[in-house]
C-alpha cells in the first residue's frame, strides 16, 4: 500500500516536472514559440489563443497535481492533454500534415518525431497509472465479515 | 508520507523551473527582437519569423544572425527555411491579410 502511495507521488512529481519545464521553456522563448505555432496546421488566427492557453493549462495542471483534492482532476487533464499531443504526433508521423516544426519547450524540441511519440506515450501511460493508483487510494476495499456485525 | 510527498514536489518544481532556465537560449534576450539576417554567402534580410521563414530544429546550423555594430552575430539555431523551401521541410504560412 505504501509502495503504491510512493509510486503515486513519484508519478505526480514527474508530471509536474514535465508541465513546469515545458511551460516555463515556452515562456522564456516566447517569440520562437509564437513563430512555431504559426507554422502548425491551424489557422494563424488561433495563435494568440493557443500561445497563452497551452502554457497556462500546463501550469494549472502542475499546480493542481500538488494538491490532494485536485489531483484526480489534474491526472485526468494530464491524460487528455498528453493524449491530444500524442494523437497530434501520430498524425505528423502518418504524414497527415506536411512536416511541422515542433512547438515544445526547451530540450524537448530537439527530439525527433518518433522519439516524441515514445516520450508522449510514456507520459500517457504514467497518467493512466496515476489515475488507477489515485482511485485505489480513495476506494480501498472494506472487508465485511461476520465479525463486523458481532 | 508527507515528507516523501514534499521532497518529490520540491524536486519536481526546482528541476522543472531550473531546467527550463538552464536550457533557455543564452543569447541576449533582445536578439530575436533585432532585425534578423540569414547567410547564403552574403547576409540577407531574413524577414518575419513564422511568416516569411522558420528555423527548423534540430540542426547544428545557425539559422539567423543579428547585427551588433558592424558584426553579424548568431541569433537562432536551426536550418533556415522559407516559403520557397524545396527540401521537404515545412513551408511557412503566408500572412493572411
Amino acid at each position: 500500500m505504501n509502495k503504491q502511495r510512493v509510486a503515486l507521488e513519484a508519478i505526480a512529481a514527474l508530471l509536474i516536472l514535465l508541465f513546469l519545464y515545458a511551460s516555463v521553456s515556452k515562456m522564456l522563448d516566447f517569440d520562437r514559440f509564437i513563430g512555431e505555432m504559426n507554422n502548425q496546421p491551424f489557422p494563424n488566427s488561433w495563435t494568440p489563443f493557443l500561445v497563452w492557453t497551452v502554457p497556462s493549462l500546463e501550469i494549472a495542471i502542475a499546480l493542481a497535481l500538488m494538491f490532494e483534492r485536485a489531483r484526480m482532476a489534474a491526472l485526468i487533464a494530464s491524460l487528455v492533454l498528453m493524449t491530444l499531443f500524442t494523437l497530434y504526433t501520430g498524425s505528423v508521423l502518418l504524414h497527415f500534415f506536411s512536416y511541422i516544426p515542433c512547438s515544445c519547450g526547451g530540450v524537448i524540441r530537439k527530439l525527433s518525431w518518433p522519439q516524441h511519440l515514445v516520450f508522449n506515450l510514456f507520459f500517457v501511460a504514467l497518467s493512466i497509472i496515476g489515475i488507477i493508483l489515485q482511485r485505489k487510494k480513495f476506494f480501498t476495499p472494506i472487508i465485511i465479515n461476520q465479525k463486523t456485525f458481532a | 508520507m508527507k515528507k516523501i510527498k514534499w521532497t518529490f514536489m520540491t524536486l519536481a518544481i526546482v528541476l522543472g523551473i531550473g531546467g527550463a532556465f538552464a536550457t533557455a537560449p543564452r543569447l541576449p534576450q533582445d536578439c530575436q527582437a533585432a532585425t534578423q539576417y540569414y547567410y547564403n554567402g552574403n547576409y540577407v534580410l531574413a524577414g518575419r519569423l513564422g511568416i516569411d521563414y522558420i528555423c527548423v530544429t534540430p540542426s547544428a546550423q545557425v539559422c539567423t544572425y543579428y547585427k551588433v555594430g558592424s558584426t553579424y552575430t548568431p541569433c537562432m539555431n536551426g536550418s533556415y527555411c522559407t516559403a520557397n523551401c524545396k527540401t521537404g521541410n515545412p513551408a511557412p504560412k503566408k500572412a493572411k491579410n
